[in-house]
Formats: C-alpha cells, sequence, structure tokens
C-alpha cells in the first residue's frame, strides 16, 4: 500500500489534469514535487480587461486534510488594486464556498473572472471599490500602470 | 513522499490518443472528491455518488453534499452496485484500450488482422449456415440464432482476457503473482515449483462461465481478505462526543483496538475517521480486513493525526513558532554560539577599552544596546544563521553583560542569552 494520503493522490491528478490541460491563462503546479502541498499559480490578466497583459503569481498552501478543507492563495508580489482586495481567499460569492468537489483550477479560474467582473457585495479594499464605481476610468487607469509596473516596464 | 504516487492512472492519459472522448468517460467513473475510480460507490440522498470514504469524510465535516450542499446524512447512504461493477470492469478494460489507443502502430495492425479475420467468421457463419440448412428461406432465421450464439461466444472470449488482463494489472499492487490455473497469488519464484503440484482451481463452482462473472471478478484473489471473519461488520455509531468524558472516550478508541493517545481533539478526530473507515469498509462487498484499516489509520496518523509533521514551517519560521525547542537548539548549535560569544569578547574587550574608556557602565550598556536594536531590525531575516552573524553585534553585547555581571557564566546564563539573541535577531 502506498503511504500517500488522500490529499496527495488528489493534489497529484489536479496537478497532472492542470499540466496536461491547462485552462487559457493559467499555470500552476507544486513549487517542488517533493512537496505536493505547496504550489505556485501564475495567472495572466483576463482579455479586455485593465488587467490584460499582467502576469500575477500566487502561492497556494493546502492543508493536510485537502480537499476537505480549502487552500489558502495569496498574490506573490505587492498583489493587485482591486474592490475585493488583494486576498484572493475573499474572492469567492457566499454561492461559491468551499466543498471538496472544488479544485485549484475551479480557485484560480474563479480568481481570473474576478479580476475581470469585481463582486461589488463584498469589497475589502473600500477605496479601490469606491475608485471602481466612481470613477471607472482612474481605477483603470492605476490598475494598467500596475500591470505595467508589474512586469517591470 | 512516496515516489509512486507519480505513476497515478489519470483521465488526462486519453487526451493524446485517438480515443480522446474516453477522457470525460473516465471523468465520470471517478469520485469527485478523491479523483480517484469509485471505491464502494455510495448514492447519497440527493442522488450524488461518492466513494463510500470521500462521502462519509466529507459529511462528518460539514454535513452536506459536496456538490448540492443540501444536507445529508450518512445513514441514509446506499451502495451503488451498478457504478461499482461499470467502474471494475472499465479498470479491467482499461489498460488494453489504453495501450491499444496510445501506439497506433499495434493499433493499425490490429485493425489489418482484424480485417481478414472479419470475413472469415461471416463466411464460416454463412457457410454453416448452408451446410446445416439447405433451404434458403430457413437459413436467414438460422443465421441470425447462429449469429446470435456466435456473439455469445465472442462475448466469452474477452471476458477470459479481461480476466487474464486484471491478474497483469495486480502485479505490481502486490508483487505476487497469479497461478495461471488456480489464480491463487503466491511469489514469482514459487509459481514454477507450484504449478507442478496445482490441483486446479480452489472452488470449481466459481469457474462456471459467466454466471455473474462481474462477482466473480470481484472475489478475485487480490480482494480476498485475510480472514474471512469480517463478511458483514457491525456498522459503527456516531458519537456524540460532547456528553462524554475524556477517559471514557479514551476507553471506547481502546475497546475498538485503535491508538487512545493524544489531547482529546485529537481522539475524537482519529475516531471520526476510524469510524469512517470502518463503515465504509462495511460498504465493500469484499471488506478488508481490520488489520488493513488499522494500516490505514496508521496512514491518517502519520499525514493528518498524531505523528503528522508539526506544521511544516520552513527554516526562519520554525525560531518562531510557539513550541519551538530552544533548549535543543542552543545544544545543536552550541558551538556556534560560543565561537560567537568568543568573537564578541575580543572585540566588545576592544570597545571597552578604546572608545569608552571612562564612561558608566551603565550608561555603557544602553548605548551599546540601542545600537543593537538599530541592527536588529534591520530587515536581514532570512536564513536564521547568517543571521546570526551579522548580528555578532548581539553577542557581543552579551559578551559584554556577561562580562559585567562576571561569575553567571554557567553553561545556563548562556543557554538562557543565547535564546535571547535568538528571539531578537529573529524578530
Amino acid at each position: 500500500m502506498s503511504s500517500s494520503s488522500v490529499a496527495q493522490k488528489r493534489l497529484f491528478h489536479e496537478y497532472r489534469n492542470l499540466s496536461i490541460n491547462p485552462p487559457e491563462g493559467i499555470f500552476a503546479g507544486p513549487a517542488t514535487e517533493d512537496d505536493m502541498f505547496n504550489w505556485e499559480a501564475l495567472i495572466q490578466g483576463p482579455e479586455g480587461t485593465p488587467f490584460e497583459g499582467g502576469v500575477f503569481a500566487a502561492e497556494l498552501k493546502f492543508p493536510k486534510d485537502y480537499p476537505l478543507n480549502p487552500p489558502t492563495m495569496k498574490f506573490v508580489g505587492g498583489g493587485v488594486w482591486h474592490p475585493n482586495g488583494d486576498d484572493p481567499n475573499h474572492y469567492e460569492h457566499a454561492s461559491e464556498r468551499w466543498s471538496p468537489i472544488q479544485s485549484v483550477e475551479k480557485i484560480l479560474i474563479s480568481v481570473m473572472s474576478m479580476l475581470a467582473e469585481p463582486n461589488d457585495e463584498s469589497p475589502a479594499n473600500i477605496e479601490a471599490a469606491k475608485m471602481w464605481r466612481d470613477r471607472r476610468n482612474d481605477y483603470e487607469r492605476r490598475v494598467r500602470d500596475e500591470v505595467r509596473r508589474g512586469l517591470g516596464l | 513522499m512516496s515516489d509512486c504516487s507519480f505513476d497515478i492512472p489519470n483521465s488526462t492519459d486519453w487526451l493524446e490518443t485517438p480515443l480522446s472522448l474516453v477522457s470525460p468517460l473516465e471523468s465520470s467513473l471517478r469520485c469527485q472528491v478523491c479523483k480517484d475510480f469509485f471505491n464502494n460507490p455510495v448514492i447519497t440522498s440527493c442522488s450524488h455518488t461518492f466513494c463510500s470514504l470521500c462521502i462519509r469524510r466529507c459529511l462528518s465535516t460539514e454535513g452536506k453534499c459536496p456538490v448540492c450542499r443540501s444536507s445529508d446524512q450518512e445513514l441514509k447512504l446506499r451502495r451503488n452496485w451498478a457504478v461499482q461493477e461499470i467502474v471494475d470492469s472499465f479498470r479491467n478494460a482499461r489498460p488494453g484500450m489504453l495501450s491499444l489507443a496510445k501506439h497506433p502502430v499495434d493499433g493499425g495492425k490490429v485493425r489489418g488482422d482484424d480485417n481478414p479475420d472479419g470475413p472469415t467468421p461471416k463466411k464460416r457463419r454463412l457457410n454453416r449456415g448452408e451446410t446445416s440448412e439447405e433451404s434458403s428461406p430457413v437459413e436467414s432465421k438460422m443465421t441470425r440464432l447462429q449469429s446470435r450464439s456466435l456473439r455469445r461466444r465472442a462475448q466469452v472470449a474477452p471476458t477470459e482476457v479481461i480476466e487474464d488482463s486484471e491478474d497483469e494489472d495486480f502485479v505490481p499492487d502486490d508483487g505476487l503473482v497469479a497461478c495461471p490455473i488456480c489464480k491463487k497469488r503466491m511469489k514469482n519464484d514459487v509459481v514454477f515449483e507450484h504449478l507442478d503440484t496445482c490441483t486446479g482451481p480452489e472452488r470449481p463452482s466459481q469457474t462456471t462461465p459467466f454466471s455473474g462473472s462481474l462477482q466473480l471478478r470481484s472475489e478475485s484473489p487480490r480482494e480476498r481478505p485475510h480472514d474471512s471473519a469480517v463478511t458483514s461488520p457491525q456498522r459503527l455509531p456516531t458519537i456524540n462526543y460532547s456528553i462524554l468524558k475524556d477517559s471514557v472516550l479514551r476507553k471506547k478508541l481502546r475497546d475498538l483496538g485503535i491508538p487512545d493517545w493524544g489531547p482529546r481533539t485529537l481522539l475524537q478526530r482519529r475516531h471520526m475517521e476510524w469510524m469512517n473507515l470502518w463503515n465504509a469498509n462495511s460498504d465493500a462487498k469484499v471488506p478488508k480486513s481490520k488489520q488493513d484499516l488499522l494500516l490505514e489509520l496508521g496512514i491518517w496518523e502519520r499525514s493528518q493525526g498524531g505523528q503528522a509533521p508539526a506544521a511544516s514551517l520552513g527554516g526562519s519560521n520554525s525560531v518562531m513558532h510557539k513550541e519551538f525547542d530552544a533548549a535543543a537548539w542552543s545544544t545543536d548549535h552550541g558551538d556556534e554560539f560560543k565561537r560567537l560569544i568568543a568573537n564578541a569578547r575580543k572585540r566588545s574587550d576592544a570597545i571597552v577599552r578604546s572608545t569608552i574608556p571612562q564612561s558608566p557602565k551603565g550608561q555603557n550598556e544602553l548605548s551599546i544596546s540601542n545600537d543593537i536594536n538599530a541592527k536588529v531590525t534591520e530587515p536581514n531575516a532570512g536564513e536564521y544563521i547568517e543571521t546570526l552573524r551579522s548580528a555578532t553585534m548581539g553577542a557581543e553585547q552579551l559578551a559584554y553583560r556577561a562580562e559585567e555581571r562576571s561569575g553567571e557564566e554557567s553553561g545556563r546564563t548562556e543557554g538562557s542569552s543565547q535564546t535571547q539573541i535568538l528571539n531578537a535577531t529573529v524578530g
């Protein structure tokens, strides 16, 4: 009997799926293959949004009882200027709360779509939310600037 | 971590083959929680299917169906034999299908072989039809009958092949080989010896052709438990932990034959895991032995339970951890500390003599410690030892103080002061 836990096995399945058949604009996998519980992910800014062209790196940490409990996710390097804050763990709608059938892929896709369409019901970054609601142009300019800065331009 | 986890079969195996459409088929035969093939599938009262163990674990954490979030109870779970049979047959057919799909050259050959083969049975069928019944109106009837029987025969052949391939499949699982005659599993090098004395199938009644071949298969030697005493295990009831005292709970675990050490939360979690393992096992067609379940509990213990590595925080963070063993750290790195202290002493002697020879001692200490604070707050915390070296000043201060205190130079003081530095530098 293999000594790997349910979590490891499941993470490996997800890793295989993501590396062989990745959704567009998303790359993810364990930082080292020795440790399936720490992942790195890259999310491309969705097209047609001010985040377009940006690449956002994130870290995912999985609990030992994954998938019973969700991983935590953190943007690496500065985060993003976004009404829902720069903590992607707060990006979910109430109806999209964690369930064991969710997956890394679904998390990353929902983060991506949250970048495109902020959820103004639960703003975490009030300032950004106000800017997004009242001065959309300023908001988009700021995001674009930050994207450019993030790329080192 | 186990390397073997890196060649788990996965539904993506099909994607690069001409049979890419099998991929969604395979995904739908896999549990959405563990992503593995359904193992003892059960259906919830909201009609979703999961592995028995997976859904039990989910229900005991959240009490809701992972798919639709309607609340459910594990008592309402019902076994789903049909799904189990589909999964079993798919798994049996998988290696053959996959290798056929992966090697189009071979596939072509097979197809090529099929073509000449294809017509022959037809011909034979026709011939037989013609020879046995010469009147043409009856012929069509007969051929249909015959073709049916042929079809049945054709079914027999693949099932036999499948059973063979199944045995091949399981070779890597336990490192044993099945005797081709009696299907008993044994070590590779014993097989030939055994073949000389093999008396044939163990239970001849079971080998009657295709009377419920699936049942046959599931009773294949692989799954035959070590003892047949566990054929109908009693299900374990859920416990309301809050009404139990520690000692009672501990006794319960002992009575169940599982470890009873650890704090209360661990006891509860262990009991819950055992209950899930046990009850899921009672959903199995051929339940495993208690021994096997205990092994699985052991895996749980090592990965999530009491023997799980405490929060796997890396290097510098572990120093900040609440339960960080400062004493062990200072013994481990004692030499390093001593060297630092010696260095610091030399330098602080020099400083004291040259720069501030006459100032009162209290002030002296103050100024240096300010200095140190400035040094220490530099965002330099990375590799621990590096930090420590860069903060030799800290050790200087320590040495200076130690000299002032003169006489308190016992190892114990050193040890505790070391931890002081350690906290200071890292903090």
